[in-house]
């Protein structure tokens, strides 16, 4: 009898010593108005659940970036992807997970202005000073974002607001 | 525009329903006689005609619906066809693009409504789109795994003037056909086939949406494998056929289920493998050392069982592909062969025949005698269903057609009028309970303005009895809601429609009752008033594993 191992579907990824469900993906699109229904109905329709999304213009006309950090749930991890390709509306998946990547995210912050040299020290930009506070900018990778809100709870936070993640696989 | 580019798709029939924000094409209609269009009574009906036209002829079904609720009683319909994989076009109305998102009359988000239940969608704002969304639209519904494709139009692009018509073209970057073979795995699938002890072959609807029959009969006799098939894929492979195990899942016959949950080797071909077929999915074909699954649709790859070999292809290239490699069959095979023989020995359909009700088993084979493989069985759901996919010795595709994952009751009477306009030449028998049949029975109109020849075997039991069954097994024996005592008089009902119609309530009179079915053109029902009692066997308790399948009782 041949003896035949089962073709590995993509297995879940030790991240921080913790096994996680989250697969990155990034899916370039076509631009159109029911791409976004229909990407997030297949999320919902197959259990999966969105983790952090981000989407912005792509360097080809009339297609867009959507780049997912997304939770597959009892379904097996490549699942994401293949439901994922199914839509017509999808021109290429691109499974990030587990790859050397850069991955950024941007937050943008308003705070008490005598709160800000320790900020500063952590690579935050200023972006416009007022009277009720000053505000700033800074990105990084998930860990380094998460610290940063951390520092700014210690601080008087007015305003903060963070984006999803964009990610790109490293190639040097 | 829009009727002559399904003109040029080759469009023969249209099941729609006019309304508001459609009425510009019906407009025109008149001036396009080689495009029929069947007045139908309920937007569902025409999803399920347009299905059952697909599913007997092969060629997309066409639908019509207005915006909002029209569009919307679509969408019963075109879930059918989309868990099933019927190729299906949908043209809605939508009310006027500067309306849109103005809770304008009869406005309704159709695209939202509907994206979990179409292969792909489209919402046409400018006519400059249409003759691409609508060329797009054919090859997306009839490539690949088929499905349903709906296009939404609004009112005034249906309105609009087009003098320049613009060429055909296809712009769909984002849509992948996988057709190639793997030959490596076909070779590796080819030889774990022949080289098994105990292999079983399961073929699902993917084997007749591709044609494959002829390629897996020669695998299996090559294999000397057995093969079973899904409730959909009845008719892929001859049940008389020494190899054949007949139908597999949670209803499937014995002998099939013990094959499957003693195999070493299992592929799967065409088919989703879902949980009608695994029941309890930690005890599927658990003597399984090597799964091998073929079809089109990468996303089956792993959804409910991980395969050890996939080919993601055509099922009939992938099994053509298979063939040459099956080289030299296992020496032992005959021991297995023997011992399925004698599981359906041990293991035979059987049903009441003593107790002096009417019995649908009986009403069936009588049924299936005159049909004698020459005819379009089109099933409702429920016990109607599983009776009829189980009492007949299928032995060619494309004969029996049901909803097998939606499940959809009422489908079986619309879908049988669209099997007729799609297979003139064929008899076409609806099978159908009481319960599913009144709830599209409105479309009996339609069978007797086209006095179309669709003989309506009604298996009368005043219950829904598959869930009275249920409850009786599996929910403590409680009936609850199931007493369909309440109906109307078929014979009557029939009679208001126009039709020709017979009760039947004992054995003698099943066949003089089919021979007037069948001296009478145009559309006739019969009312069989059957034993309220009789159950489907085998069946395997919800939530148990395949070996725990429960035989009929052993009668006197």
């Amino acid at each position: 009898m041949l003896e035949i191992k089962p073709k590995p579907a993509a297995p879940p990824l030790p991240m921080n010593g913790k096994e996680t469900r989250i697969r990155v993906l990034s899916l370039l699109v076509e631009d159109g108005q029911n791409t976004l229904t229909k990407v997030s109905g297949v999320i919902r329709r197959r259990g999966f659940h969105v983790r952090g999304i981000s989407v912005g213009p792509s360097r080809q006309p009339g297609r867009s970036r959507i780049t997912l950090q997304i939770d597959h749930g009892h379904a097996e991890a490549d699942q994401v992807r293949k439901q994922l390709e199914r839509l017509v509306e999808v021109v290429e998946v691109e499974d990030l997970t587990g790859d050397e990547v850069h991955s950024r995210e941007l937050i943008v912050a308003k705070v008490a202005a005598s709160e800000l040299e320790a900020l500063l020290q952590r690579g935050a930009k200023v972006l416009s000073t007022g009277p009720d506070g000053t505000t700033v900018e800074f990105s990084g990778d998930a860990d380094e974002v998460g610290d940063f809100v951390n520092e700014l709870a210690r601080h008087g936070i007015v305003e903060v607001v963070r984006s999803g993640p964009v990610v790109m696989r490293r190639t040097e | 525009m829009i009727l002559e580019a399904l003109e040029r798709e080759g469009v023969e029939y249209i099941f729609g329903y006019p309304g508001g924000a459609n009425l510009p094409i019906y407009q025109h209609l008149p001036e396009h006689p080689n495009l029929k269009h069947i007045l139908v009574r309920h937007e569902q009906g025409a999803a399920h005609m347009a299905d059952g036209y697909a599913r007997a002829s092969g060629k997309p079904g066409v639908v019509f619906a207005t915006s909002g609720p029209g569009a919307l009683n679509l969408v019963t319909g075109l879930c059918t066809a989309y868990m099933d994989s019927v190729p299906m076009i949908a043209i809605t109305g939508q009310v006027v693009s500067t309306q849109v998102g103005r809770d304008a009359f009869q406005e309704s988000d159709v695209i939202g409504a509907t994206s979990s239940v179409t292969k792909h969608s489209y919402l046409v704002t400018r006519i400059d789109q249409l003759p691409r969304v609508i060329h797009e639209a054919f090859h997306i519904a009839t490539t690949g795994r088929p499905g349903p494709v709906l296009i939404d139009i609004c009112k005034d692009v249906q309105q609009a003037d087009a003098e320049r018509i613009t060429p055909q073209y296809l712009d769909l970057p984002g849509y992948k056909l996988n057709g190639h073979v793997n030959l490596d795995q076909a070779r590796q699938a080819a030889q774990a086939l022949a080289g098994a002890e105990r292999p079983v072959i399961l073929a699902g609807h993917g084997v007749l949406l591709s044609h494959a029959e002829r390629e897996l009969m020669q695998l299996s006799e090559a294999a000397a494998a057995p093969v079973g098939t899904t409730l959909l894929g009845i008719g892929a492979f001859p049940v008389k056929h020494p190899l054949s195990l007949h139908m597999t899942g949670f209803m499937g016959t014995g002998w099939c289920l013990k094959a499957v949950q003693n195999a070493d080797v299992l592929m799967m071909v065409g088919m989703r493998v879902d949980d009608r077929v695994t029941a309890k999915l930690s005890e599927f074909a658990p003597n399984v050392k090597t799964f091998i699954h073929v079809d089109i649709d990468e996303s089956e790859m792993g959804k409910n069982v991980r395969p050890h070999i996939e080919l993601v292809a055509d099922a009939r290239l992938a099994l053509e592909a298979m063939l040459p490699h099956v080289g030299k069959v296992q020496a032992d095979r005959g021991k297995w062969l023997a011992q399925i023989d004698e599981w359906r020995e041990d293991h035979p359909l059987r049903y009441r025949h003593s107790n002096g009700q009417l019995q649908p088993q009986d009403v069936l084979i009588d049924m299936y005698r005159r049909a004698n493989s020459e005819a379009i069985i089109v099933a409702d759901v429920g016990q109607n269903q599983i009776w009829a996919a189980l009492w007949w010795n299928y032995d060619r595709p494309g004969l029996f057609i049901n909803s097998g994952g939606s499940g959809t009751m009422g489908f079986a009477l619309p879908a049988a009028i669209g099997a007729k306009f799609g297979r003139p030449d064929l008899p076409v028998w609806c099978v159908a309970g009481e319960g599913g049949f009144v709830m599209t029975a409105q479309e009996l109109s339609v069978a007797v303005e086209h006095q179309l020849d669709v003989k309506i075997v009604l298996l009368n039991n005043f219950s829904l009895g598959m869930v009275r069954q249920f409850q009786d097994d599996f929910y403590g024996g409680v009936r609850s809601q199931v007493d369909l005592t309440h109906m109307p008089d078929f014979v009557k009902l029939c009679e208001a429609y126009g039709l020709p119609a017979l009760r039947v309530e004992k054995f003698e009179d099943i066949a003089p009752s089919f021979d007037a079915a069948e001296r009478t053109k145009g559309p006739f029902l019969i009312d069989f008033r059957i034993d309220p009692e009789a159950n489907v066997y085998p069946i395997v308790p919800l939530g148990k594993g395949l070996n725990e399948f429960r035989e009929a009782p052993e009668y006197a």
